[in-house]
């Protein structure tokens, strides 16, 4: 048999795939040829590949991220049975849902836009959805806030994520997520706040206000998250406020490593 | 052989008692602890399917905390019946993806991810993983990602056909033209080293960094 045929069936033969017959096959050619041979021999080898270990800083990470989506589970558990004490506010409190609100939004904007149409057909027709876009847009970014203002940090959480799916912000989104940043309780909320900031780098007070957080920052891990970013956005006004960071008391050793390691790549 | 054993020991069925699927059902009813156990199943291979397809150490522990915040974020898309790894690695992949759109790659590609220091069972078995790992860095990444993925990550080619989202067909043949380029590649490193054989450290950019 030609190379090409064995070919076909060589990566199934390599991970045991084949049927008696036809293994046979490719072991005789094996035996044979030794281009075929050597390609059997280098997915041998591969596996011989010792695995790489990650740091065990990563999962203190994940730990924390974790407690961070638990302390939500049980914010909003509590909420929850404080709706069941007021059967009132149990049967209307889905109302209060950012994400109903939403829906209630859209109705209405669907109601609006199929309203606008019929009064006035002259408009065209992308007009309209222009409109319906830009009406969309601002109604998401007040959910964003709202979000950002809930009690439960899973939910403050989804308000972050949820400001991600807009390309541009308000900049009072934008300064609601800065605030974000800097004061919420939750340091996964923090860590995804940044996040969220990191692809608006254009709005000048996006930069300044991610600077300015470093130094009001407690945790280690948002703190080199920080560092990353001014690094990745490589702004010369970082260096010097880098170079006072470092110098702060009591700064945990791995983030005054980190940024002096920025600093060096900023010069 | 003892270290073949180890590194074969990933693709024998693992001790385990609660399925993937179940946990990660689990995770989405909101039982977050469950996640911590899915963590410690995952998160090396993870790391490491990042760290063999994109060679730097920091970005690949990124990556891998982001899969899963992902994984508690979206968990409500899971649905019942959908085999985990698989499921697993697209959220790996679109992570990576996104980062890739953030931080675009360099053009210059300096791995400095270095096979770690293994109990010495003969220097020529480590020179031989050194050149295999250069080797490997070498293919094109779309290569790299297949052949890491049917090597190491124990998923079917069903499961990396519909991950790669192209027919069972085209993986198969995928898998075989890396194969073919990796041992284009390492006997190529294989027969510079033997041309110059100056100790036995290979001339490998990623050892040289090992001492910073």
């Amino acid at each position: 048999m030609k190379c090409e045929q064995i070919a076909e069936l060589l990566p199934d033969f390599l991970r045991g795939g084949l049927k008696r017959e036809q293994a046979e096959i490719v072991e005789r050619h094996l035996n044979e040829c030794a281009e075929c041979r050597d390609e059997a021999a280098v997915w041998e080898k591969l596996a011989l590949l010792p695995a790489a270990e990650p740091s065990p800083a990563g999962r203190r990470r994940f730990e924390e991220m974790l407690r961070a989506y638990q302390a939500g589970q049980a914010e909003q558990a509590a909420s929850f049975a404080g709706l069941q004490l007021t059967p009132r506010r149990a049967a209307f409190g889905w109302l209060r849902s950012p994400l109903v609100q939403l829906a209630g939004g859209l109705a209405l904007v669907a109601i609006g836009f199929l309203l606008g149409n019929g009064l006035n057909r002259v408009r065209s027709q992308s007009d309209d959805l222009a409109t319906v876009r830009t009406e969309l847009t601002n109604m998401r970014q007040l959910v964003v806030i709202s979000m950002l203002q809930q009690q439960s940090a899973s939910e403050r959480l989804q308000g972050v994520s949820y400001s991600q799916r807009e390309a541009r912000l308000d900049p009072q989104v934008l300064a609601a997520l800065l605030h974000t940043l800097r004061y919420d309780s939750s340091v996964d909320v923090r860590l995804a706040a940044l996040d969220a900031l990191s692809s608006h780098a254009g709005q000048p007070q996006v930069r300044t206000g991610v600077t300015d957080a470093l130094q009001a920052q407690q945790s280690p891990l948002v703190q080199v998250a920080l560092i990353d970013q001014l690094l990745e956005w490589r702004d010369p006004d970082s260096v010097q406020r880098l170079r006072n960071f470092q110098q702060s008391p009591n700064l945990n050793p791995t983030v005054r490593e980190r940024a002096a390691w920025a600093v060096s790549k900023l010069q | 052989m003892q270290r073949r054993f180890e590194a074969d020991a990933e693709n024998s069925p693992r001790m385990i008692s609660v399925a993937d699927e179940e946990l990660m059902l689990q995770v989405r009813n909101g039982e977050g602890d469950m996640l911590g156990v899915l963590f410690e199943r995952y998160h090396v291979p993870l790391f490491n399917f990042y760290a063999r397809l994109m060679g730097d150490r920091t970005v690949s522990e990124d990556l891998v905390q982001e899969v899963f915040l992902r994984i508690l974020r979206y968990r409500e898309t899971y649905q019942p019946g959908t085999p985990f790894r698989p499921w697993m690695y697209q959220i790996a992949r679109n992570a990576r993806m996104d980062h890739y759109r953030k931080a675009p790659r360099h053009e210059t590609f300096e791995p400095d991810i270095v096979p770690p220091v293994v109990p010495p069972d003969s220097a020529q078995q480590q020179q031989e993983d050194a050149l295999l790992h250069r080797a490997l860095m070498q293919l094109s990444e779309d290569k790299r990602e297949v052949l890491i993925l049917a090597r190491f990550q124990e998923l079917k080619y069903t499961e990396i056909a519909r991950l790669l989202g192209c027919e069972l067909n085209t993986v198969k043949t995928r898998v075989h033209r890396a194969l073919r380029d990796l041992r284009e590649a390492f006997r190529q490193l294989e027969q510079g080293v033997q041309k110059n054989p100056s100790g036995s450290a290979a001339p490998d950019i990623s050892l040289g960094r090992a001492g910073q």
